[in-house]
């Protein structure tokens, strides 16, 4: 066996409802990023990766009863997870299915937007629980009557990283037959407001990994996968396995990452030691980037102390979708199966040159390449760095 | 593999107390404000760690918990961290939110996070460990169970320190322990029941 097989995947983010409008925005290079429409915010002039869908207008694709109490990370995860289900061989998801969702915002969005109200309107008060991050993940179970393990991750930006983690680990415990992992998070004034008091967004589009860079664009998604055990596949389509994981703690900073990457260093090695591969059997990297000056610094180093002078092909694609938090480790897993599936590398937007202390270049144009075998990074505040090494089904 | 695992230490801080295995080591006056009786313990612990003095309640109660719990000392450090919750980070969330409408604060927004006392834990003890962070609406001893056992299943460790740190309304709840593979109580949902709330025996 050769690590947890994924046999459905859903997403929605700025660029696509679904998965087959995601792999053409990916490859043909067309963003998502656009000034603020939905959220309500005055900071119309800071680029974020928005889905133009409004709450009222999701709540009707969903064919939602008016007065519902969805959070706006409820209703974009319910919608990448109807995808899964499409696409999936269940007409209904078995109910033990397991659901492990990662958040880093819950409902704060809900809280924004009738905070004021509670007071004099009794009929608004049913968001008051909403804010709690585990109220959406309980939503969204119950819309599919999923009744298996149910439990959110709040890891910061690794939160559906390692909620995938978390899923392989139950399946191969034992502990769980049937899981879906993932995470949803939406663009609010508290987190635009939060990064933006740390300096660390740009004003115009983000550039991964560039010696120019000078901050993120933050972004909102869904995207979760579902992981099956040996015994559940009975000649389903594997679209890939995840065979290895690993987390660390980069033990420096409450925000920033340090120097050496030791965090990230840590974490890439050991999920190349839980998949028993060596530095060389890695095709692709789908790096975390975020287009910070110390992210992609201290991710480069981290890199280099890993593979030494043979980095292979990397490329980041918050370019695209902007940094969508606790969605991001899942979206990315999703990019990664769709790279495996379709032997095709997405490009690194916006990049043109290379950074003075590490010379290292992703690749900048969509290109044709066999892939076996990706990482994925994840790393979050709080310290918390994840990898995960996703491999073609064999 | 389904070896059976142990409970080595544990501290329950909660109503102005400090119990460490059950026995109540430390207590303060129950009218002090949290952030007064946080710093007492510190104090009386004689900790030296200027870094206290800038975390935000969740942290500190992370912080002290560890430092209560493990004299000071995780010598294992690749230790994982398998934490829970279920108010989140929502008083420093409150308190950053309240700076947004003159100058949005970023030393409090850096702690908008729970797993934020993960960073503080692993700094303080130079940890590079795994660490994870749940939400749950209640203290839930299967999760800890679980997700625990599943790390020793794996081989990935050989020591895990378990928290559930809750900060609600200046209302505190910790609970802290220590798994290994063997010494102490039986690690099993019954035990850390029996840990975590001793007075509802």
């Amino acid at each position: 066996m050769k690590g947890i097989a994924v046999t459905g995947m859903g997403i929605i983010s700025a660029i696509g409802r679904d998965i087959e409008e995601t792999h053409l925005s990916l490859k043909y290079g067309k963003n998502g990023i656009s000034f603020p429409e939905i959220l309500p915010t005055k900071h119309k002039d800071l680029p974020v990766g928005e889905i133009k869908l409004s709450n009222s207008e999701l709540s009707e694709l969903l064919n939602l009863p008016e007065d519902h109490s969805y959070t706006r990370a409820a209703l974009l995860g319910i919608y990448a997870i109807k995808e899964l289900l499409e696409n999936s061989a269940y007409d209904q998801f078995p109910e033990d299915t397991g659901f492990i969702s990662g958040t880093s915002i819950g409902g704060i969005d809900m809280t924004e937007k009738h905070f004021y109200d509670y007071k004099n309107n009794p009929e608004k008060r049913k968001y008051i629980q909403a804010q709690h991050p585990g109220y959406t993940t309980e939503k969204i179970a119950e819309y599919f009557g999923l009744n298996g393990m149910i439990t959110t991750i709040s890891t910061a930006c690794s939160s559906s990283a390692n909620a995938i983690m978390m899923g392989a680990q139950m399946i191969e415990s034992g502990k769980l037959m049937r899981v879906i992992v993932g995470g949803s998070d939406c663009l609010t004034k508290f987190t635009l407001n939060g990064f933006n008091s740390l300096k660390i967004l740009s004003t115009k589009n983000s550039r991964p990994f560039d010696n120019a860079r000078d901050g993120l664009n933050l972004g909102e998604a869904a995207g979760y996968l579902m992981l099956e055990a040996e015994d559940c596949i009975n000649g389903k389509t594997v679209l890939g396995r995840v065979s290895g994981y690993g987390n660390a703690n980069d033990a420096f900073h409450q925000t920033a990452s340090s120097e050496n990457g030791e965090g990230a260093f840590q974490a890439i090695s050991k999920a190349l030691k839980k998949a028993n591969l060596s530095t060389t059997d890695i095709d692709f990297i789908n790096a975390h980037g975020t287009g910070t000056k110390n992210n992609d610094l201290s991710e480069s180093v981290a890199l280099k102390r890993i593979f030494g002078d043979k980095v292979p092909y990397f490329s980041s694609t918050k370019g695209f979708t902007g940094h969508t938090l606790g969605a991001a480790g899942a979206v990315e897993a999703i990019f990664s199966l769709l790279a495996i599936q379709k032997g095709e590398m997405f490009p690194n937007l916006n990049f043109s040159t290379e950074m003075l202390e590490t010379g290292l270049g992703p690749v900048t144009g969509f290109q044709k390449k066999n892939i076996n075998t990706m990482l994925s990074n994840s790393f979050g505040f709080g310290g918390n760095c994840t990898s995960l090494i996703f491999q073609r089904n064999e | 593999m389904n070896r059976e695992l142990f409970v080595h230490n544990s501290i329950v801080i909660r109503n102005s107390k400090v119990y460490k295995n059950g026995q109540l080591i430390f207590e303060a006056e129950t009218d002090l404000s949290i952030s007064k009786f946080l710093k007492k313990i510190y104090k009386q612990q004689e900790l030296k760690y200027p870094k206290f003095f800038k975390m935000d309640n969740l942290s500190k109660l992370g912080y002290l918990g560890v430092e209560l719990l493990t004299h000071g000392d995780i010598q294992d450090k690749e230790t994982a961290l398998v934490f829970a919750n279920s108010s989140s980070s929502l008083e420093t969330d409150t308190a950053y939110a309240e700076t947004m409408n003159e100058f949005p604060s970023p030393s409090l927004f850096v702690y908008t996070l729970p797993n934020i006392m993960l960073g503080e834990i692993s700094i303080r003890h130079q940890l590079r460990s795994e660490n994870v962070f749940f939400i749950s609406e209640d203290f839930d001893p299967g999760l800890f169970v679980d997700y625990s056992k599943a790390l020793f299943q794996q081989k990935k460790v050989v020591n895990v320190l378990c928290g559930w740190v809750d900060l609600h309304n200046n209302e505190y709840d910790v609970f802290l322990w220590q798994i290994a593979l063997s010494g102490g109580k039986k690690f099993n949902e019954e035990e850390l029941k029996k840990l975590y709330l001793p007075t509802h025996e």
